[in-house]
C-alpha cells in the first residue's frame, strides 16, 4: 500500500446501498462539544463570519432588487441601442454573471481570510 | 432517425456508467473513496452538470418567446442561489457532515420528527423538479421523430431508473463534470452558428420585434399539447390531411396533434389569456407574470424564490459533499457562480431567434421546444439535421442528469428517512418512484417546464432556506421552532401552487402572489420558526452546535 492510499478516507451516501449494508447511519446522535478553550476563539470567528456574511448580502440584495427597479424606473434605457442591442437587455442578459461572479470571489477572499486569522489573537 | 441518432448515444452511455457503476461498487471502495479528494474546479462542474436541467437547457429560451425579454430573470435567479449558498451555507452545511436536509435536521437539533418532516419536502421539491425534466424529453422527442409525447416519458422513467437501479451514479463526479461540458459545448456552438447562418435579416428583426399579429408566410402548427385559441377573423386554414377549414371567430378548442396550416397574411389568433409576442410589454427587461400588470412585482418574486430555493435544492446539497472540507464547499459555489453564468449567456440568444424564426410555438404551447426547432428551421440541409442532432442530445443529456440526482434522492428519503424497514430496498424504491412520475408527468404536458420548476425552488425557498440559515447561523433555534417554520412555509407554498393550478384565476397583483408566493411565504416561514422558537428553550448544547459549523476544518 502506497501512503497515498492510506490517507484517504471513505466517505459514502447514506442513501447509498452500501451505506445501509455498513448501517454507519445507526450511529447514536452525538451531543455538540467543542475541544476545551475552544470556544471563546470560535465565538470570535463566528462573529467575524457572520459580519462577513451580513456585509456581503447588501451587494446581493442590491443587484437582485436594484436592477429591477432600475430598468422599471428607467425605461428610456430600452432606447439607449449601443451596436443595435437595447441596453437594458445587456443589463439583465449579460450583466449580472460577470457583478455576480465578483461578488463571489469577493466573499470567498473575505471568508477564508477570516480562516487566516483564525489563530492570531482578536 | 436522426432523433434516433442524436438519443441513442446518451441513452447507451447512461446506461454503461450504471452498469458500471455496479462494477465498481462491489470490486473496491476505492470508487466512493476518491470522491473526498475531488478538487473545487471539477466539483464545481459537477455541481453545474447536475444543475442545468431540462428547464435551463431548454426552458428558459421558451419562456423567452411566450413571456417575453424578462424571462432571463429565471437563470439570473438561477446563478444568485450560489451566492446565497457560498454566503451562508456552503461552509458550515460541510462542517456539520450532513449530507441531505434530513441528515442536517438530526445533526443540528436531533430531532426525528424534523428529519421525517424535512425527508417528506424533499419528495415534494424532488417531484416537482422531475415531472418537467420526464415532460420534456416526451416533448422534445416528440418534435423531433414525431413519436407520440408518452414514448419519450416512459423512455426517460426507464433509462433513469433502470440506470439507478443498476448501480446508481451518485459518485460520479467526473461523469457529472463531464456532463457539464457537454451541455455547455451543446449549447454555445449551435447558438453561434444560428447567430451567424440567420442573416442580417433575422438578426435586424431579433433586436427589433414586432408583433407577432400576422402570419409572414404559409405557417404549419403542430398543436402536440392542443391549444385554445381566440379567433377574430375568420381564418380558411388547411388541416393536416389537406382539406381545408374556416375557424369562425370565436374561441376554439384544438385537440393535441391537431395540425393546421395558417395562410400567409392571416391574423394570428391569440391563445387565451396572452398577448402577443414581440408587443411593448414583450419587449420589456421585467417578467410580468400571469400578464397581471405588475412586472417589477413578478420579477422580484421570481428572482427570490430561485436565489434562496437554490440553497435548498436535494440533489445539489448531497454534491457538495464531495468536496473534503468546508473550505473547498465555499470554493465550490464561488466557481459554480462563474461556470453557470457562461452557461447563462446563451438561453436569451434562442429566444430571440426562436421568436423570429419559431414564432409559431407560441400558439401551439410547446415554446420549450424552441431550441431543439431552430436548427432545423434556419436550415434545411445537412447542417440544421446535424445542428438539431447536436441540440436534442444535449437536452436529452440536461434531463438525464438531473433525473438522476433527483430521483436518487427521491428514492433515498423514502426507503432511508420516511419509511425505513418496508421500504428497505432502494431499487424497487426507485423504479416505484420513476413510475409515479411518469404517471404525474403524462397530464403535465401544458405546464412549462420553466415555471414547473421554479415551483420546486419556491417550495425550497419557503422550507430548506430558513431551516438552513437559522440552523447555522442562530443558536436559539429549537426543534419546535424549525418544525413549525417548515411546516408553515410547505403548507403556505404548496396550498399557493395548488390554488394557481386548481382554483379559478384571480386577477392583479394577488394573481402573482399566489402564482410565485416566495416574498410572503420565505418571510412568513422564517417568523414562524423565530418566533415559536423564542417562546422556547433551546437545548444547551445548542451554542455549541452552531460555532461548531464556523470553526475552520483542521
Amino acid at each position: 500500500m502506497s501512503p497515498y492510499r492510506a490517507r484517504r478516507v471513505a466517505v459514502t451516501s447514506p442513501q447509498t446501498r452500501l451505506a445501509h449494508s455498513q448501517r454507519r447511519h445507526d450511529r447514536p446522535w452525538r451531543r455538540p462539544q467543542l475541544r476545551p478553550g475552544e470556544a471563546e476563539r470560535a465565538q470570535v470567528v463566528y462573529q467575524r463570519q457572520r459580519r462577513a456574511a451580513a456585509t456581503a448580502l447588501v451587494p446581493l440584495g442590491a443587484l437582485i432588487l436594484g436592477l429591477p427597479m432600475l430598468l422599471g424606473a428607467f425605461p428610456w434605457l430600452d432606447d439607449v441601442r449601443p451596436a443595435g442591442i437595447p441596453l437594458s437587455w445587456l443589463l439583465l442578459a449579460v450583466l449580472p454573471y460577470p457583478a455576480l461572479l465578483a461578488l463571489a470571489a469577493w466573499q470567498l477572499r473575505r471568508a477564508e481570510r477570516v480562516e487566516r486569522d483564525e489563530d492570531r489573537p482578536a | 432517425m436522426i432523433a434516433l441518432l442524436a438519443v441513442l448515444p446518451v441513452v447507451v452511455a447512461t446506461v454503461i456508467i450504471g452498469v458500471r457503476g455496479v462494477v465498481a461498487m462491489r470490486s473496491t471502495s476505492d470508487f466512493l473513496v476518491a470522491s473526498r479528494r475531488v478538487s473545487p474546479l471539477l466539483n464545481s462542474a459537477a455541481v453545474s452538470g447536475e444543475y442545468l436541467s431540462a428547464a435551463s437547457f431548454l426552458g428558459v429560451a421558451g419562456l423567452v418567446i411566450k413571456d417575453g425579454v424578462g424571462a432571463l430573470w429565471y437563470p439570473v435567479g438561477f446563478t444568485a442561489g450560489y451566492i446565497a449558498m457560498l454566503v451562508l451555507v456552503a461552509a458550515p452545511m460541510r462542517r456539520s457532515g450532513a449530507l441531505t436536509v434530513p441528515d442536517f435536521a438530526e445533526a443540528r437539533l436531533n430531532s426525528a420528527a424534523l428529519r421525517k418532516l424535512s425527508a417528506f419536502v424533499v419528495l415534494v421539491i424532488g417531484f416537482m423538479y422531475l415531472v418537467p425534466q420526464f415532460r420534456t424529453a416526451g416533448l422534445v422527442l416528440s418534435v423531433v421523430s414525431g413519436a407520440p409525447y408518452w414514448v419519450g416519458v416512459l423512455l426517460a422513467g426507464a433509462v433513469t431508473s433502470t440506470t439507478l437501479a443498476l448501480g446508481g451514479m451518485r459518485a460520479a463526479t467526473y461523469v457529472q463534470a463531464f456532463q457539464f461540458c457537454l451541455k455547455l459545448a451543446l449549447f454555445i456552438v449551435p447558438a453561434v452558428w444560428l447567430v451567424a447562418v440567420v442573416g442580417q435579416d433575422t438578426r435586424e428583426h431579433a433586436l427589433n420585434p414586432v408583433p407577432y399579429t400576422a402570419f409572414e408566410r404559409d405557417t404549419r402548427v403542430d398543436f402536440q399539447v392542443g391549444a385554445t385559441l381566440v379567433v377574430e377573423r375568420a381564418t380558411t386554414v388547411r388541416t393536416g390531411d389537406g382539406g381545408a377549414r374556416t375557424l369562425e371567430p370565436g374561441t376554439h378548442t384544438l385537440a393535441p396533434g391537431e395540425v393546421l396550416t395558417f395562410p400567409a397574411g392571416a391574423p394570428v389568433p391569440v391563445p387565451e389569456d396572452r398577448s402577443p409576442p414581440g408587443d411593448a410589454a414583450w419587449q420589456r427587461p421585467l417578467l410580468d407574470l400571469q400578464g397581471a400588470g405588475y412586472p417589477l412585482l413578478g420579477t422580484i418574486a421570481v428572482l427570490l424564490a430561485t436565489m434562496l430555493g437554490t440553497m435548498g435544492l436535494p440533489h445539489v446539497l448531497v454534491r457538495f459533499h464531495t468536496s473534503p472540507d468546508g473550505r473547498a464547499a465555499r470554493r465550490t459555489a464561488a466557481i459554480t457562480v462563474g461556470l453557470l453564468g457562461a452557461f447563462y449567456l446563451f438561453p436569451g440568444i434562442y429566444g430571440l431567434l426562436g421568436r423570429v424564426v419559431v414564432p409559431q410555438l407560441y400558439l401551439a404551447g410547446t415554446t420549450d421546444t424552441v431550441v431543439v426547432a431552430l436548427p432545423g428551421q434556419v436550415d434545411s440541409g445537412l447542417p440544421g439535421t446535424a445542428f438539431t442532432a447536436l441540440l436534442t442530445a444535449g437536452a436529452f443529456a440536461a434531463c438525464f442528469a438531473t433525473s438522476l440526482g433527483l430521483l436518487l434522492v427521491v428514492a433515498g428519503a423514502l426507503s432511508h428517512d420516511l419509511a425505513p424497514g418496508t421500504l428497505r430496498r432502494l431499487r424497487v424504491t426507485v423504479l416505484g418512484a420513476a413510475g409515479v412520475v411518469v404517471l404525474l408527468a403524462l397530464p403535465a404536458i401544458r405546464l412549462d417546464a420553466g415555471v414547473l420548476v421554479t415551483w420546486g425552488f419556491t417550495i425550497a425557498a419557503s422550507t430548506f432556506c430558513p431551516l438552513l440559515v437559522l440552523g447555522c447561523w442562530w443558536s436559539r433555534l429549537t426543534r419546535a421552532g424549525a418544525l413549525a417554520g417548515v411546516v408553515t412555509g410547505l403548507v403556505a407554498s404548496a396550498g399557493a401552487i395548488a390554488v394557481t393550478l386548481f382554483a379559478p384565476p384571480v386577477g392583479g397583483w394577488l394573481a402573482i402572489l399566489v402564482a410565485q408566493p416566495a416574498p410572503w411565504s420565505v418571510p412568513l416561514a422564517f417568523t414562524t420558526m423565530i418566533l415559536v422558537s423564542l417562546r422556547g428553550q433551546a437545548p444547551p448544547w445548542a451554542g455549541a452546535a452552531v460555532l461548531q459549523l464556523h470553526v475552520a476544518d483542521r
